[in-house]
């Protein structure tokens, strides 16, 4: 558990960052470039390379250097074991908790008061 | 319950209430409609007959449309104030579903500031991610990544 736990904190993590998902978004359609991935972003090449380095650790993507080109691509078992699925059904069912949080602490102090 | 990280989802929370509130919120038609699905979406209970067999049948309206299934479930055991198992892969009176997906273990504890709160949530199979992907997972990746990051941000 607190091995799965690790894990999803990094996943959200890394996730949570809007350059990282757009690096994400787009090696979903396949693998790419560093200097590829980089491109449409406004940012100097060092400050690019700390995101897919959080991401590389994190295990979302893998990458490998042939010559002078670093190409990654999604690292597929992660999705499939921890994330996609299960994240979505773990996001049902945490606001379906802060829900019923919300509800039963409103309905106890209204029972308070009255 | 041994949870199998590939497969489960665990939730706990302290919710500031006592168990008797929380234990109304989920056996209280009227109550669990108000906070089992996410607002706008309105739900319905259809059916909440709350005994081991007995039937769970929710209907959902998203963005004012007529109401249509949501979830049809059958409660497996009932331990009043504490406890309560469902599961989606049998209809009310133990009949088996079209389509099993999961199994639902609700526990409510005391704990200093009210309840302890715990589900547990049991799928079938880490295949059903597969298929999830084979659905088009990866052309709405950017969906569920900021929805995910809403969900820590927030």
């Amino acid at each position: 558990m607190a091995q799965y736990q690790h894990h999803l904190d990094g996943i959200f993590q890394a996730l949570a960052d809007p350059t990282r998902r757009a690096v994400i978004g787009r090696l979903g359609r396949g693998p790419a470039s560093v200097g590829e991935l980089a491109q449409p972003f406004d940012m100097a090449l060092p400050s690019f390379m700390k995101h897919i380095h959080l991401l590389e650790e994190t295990g979302l993507i893998r990458t490998r250097k042939s010559g002078r080109v670093r190409t990654c691509e999604i690292d597929k078992a992660r999705f499939a074991a921890v994330d996609g699925w299960l994240g979505e059904q773990r996001a049902i069912w945490e606001g379906r908790t802060d829900r019923l949080e919300q509800f039963a602490i409103a309905a106890t102090n209204k029972e308070l008061k009255s | 319950m041994t949870l199998d990280p590939e497969r489960d989802l665990e939730i706990t929370r302290t919710i500031k209430a006592p168990r008797s509130a929380v234990w109304a919120a989920w056996t209280n038609p009227a109550s669990f409609e108000q906070w089992w699905v996410p607002a706008p979406a309105l739900c319905k209970v259809e059916t909440m007959d709350v005994r081991p067999g007995g039937a769970l049948i929710t209907r959902i309206s998203e963005g004012g449309s007529p109401f249509g299934p949501h979830l049809s479930a059958c409660y497996l055991e009932i331990d009043p104030g504490k406890r309560i198992v469902f599961t989606n892969a049998l209809v009310g009176g133990y009949r088996p579903a079209e389509q099993p997906f999961m199994t639902a273990i609700i526990t409510l504890d005391d704990h200093d500031l009210g309840t302890a709160y715990r589900a547990l949530v049991m799928h079938r199979n880490p295949d059903d991610q597969k298929m999830h992907r084979d659905l088009g997972f990866y052309d709405g990746w950017g969906t569920v990544a900021a929805q995910l990051a809403a969900l820590v941000e927030n």
